[in-house]
């Protein structure tokens, strides 16, 4: 069995987005393989390297690296959907001559692409929508 | 492998319509099996005459319209949805087939993956 996990939630904003970290964590623990996952829409705001959340309250930031640590986990962030909400990384921020980047370790930008090819690949797509 | 991407939201009140279609048109490059399928408030996509240059947004179905030259030829809609509505002109796409709920239930049977938006 492997799955591929689509986000279109927000942190913080959306039960959403923490729900598709716990679902995510539970097939990796229970043996599942995960083969990509993929963020879209507001989603996206999962791989920003500014966000600091509360100390006395759970980081789902921090939370998907450590994840990704532990079973070499594919994040991949829409580069369009993330360029027009404003995260971009390194390479990003030189093509659009801008002084900073934000996009946190472990978290890639790609194309739709990426999203298609897990579909093709994955015996299922779960989405976790607002 | 079969992709039904299902719409559920109306065009320009938040992104889903558009970041949509991007994910239509991002299947169909790669040459997969795509079909869409417009329920709830996604069928005022479909409507014709819209002005979205009005308030600085390209206009949804202008674009839905060119998508059968990206080889995008299957694209539905729920008619129970319409009638609720009382959406009768559609954009003059001709391509856009209205679905009873029967024939809803056996695509989302026949596609590999659904992707709601």
């Amino acid at each position: 069995m492997n799955i591929s996990i689509l986000v279109l939630s927000a942190p913080y904003s959306s039960q959403g987005a923490y729900s598709a970290y716990r679902y995510t964590q539970a097939a990796l623990k229970s043996g599942i393989k995960v083969h990509r996952v993929f963020f879209y829409q507001d989603g996206v705001h999962a791989g920003a390297n500014l966000a600091t959340p509360p100390q006395d309250e759970f980081n789902l930031y921090t939370a998907w690296q450590d994840l990704k640590l532990e079973y070499e986990l594919d994040l991949v962030v829409c580069i369009a959907a993330a360029a027009r909400r404003g995260l971009i990384n390194a390479a990003e921020a030189k093509r659009h001559n801008k002084q900073h980047s934000n996009l946190a370790n472990g978290f890639e930008l790609s194309g739709l692409g990426q999203l298609v090819e897990a579909c093709a690949l994955s015996d299922r797509l779960v989405t976790f929508g607002y | 492998m079969s992709i039904l991407l299902v719409q559920q939201s109306a065009p320009y009140g938040n992104s889903s319509a558009k970041e949509a279609l991007d994910i239509a048109l991002s299947a169909a490059t790669f040459e997969q099996d795509i079909s869409i399928l417009f329920t709830g408030d996604a069928c005022y996509q479909l409507m014709a005459n819209q002005n979205s240059e009005k308030i600085d947004q390209k206009n949804i179905s202008q674009m839905l319209k060119a998508l059968p030259i990206y080889g995008i030829e299957e694209m539905y809609v729920d008619e129970d949805c319409l009638r609720k509505r009382q959406i009768t002109h559609l954009t003059d796409s001709s391509s856009i087939k209205k679905l009873s709920k029967t024939d809803i239930k056996k695509m989302y049977q026949s596609a590999d993956t659904v992707i709601r938006l």
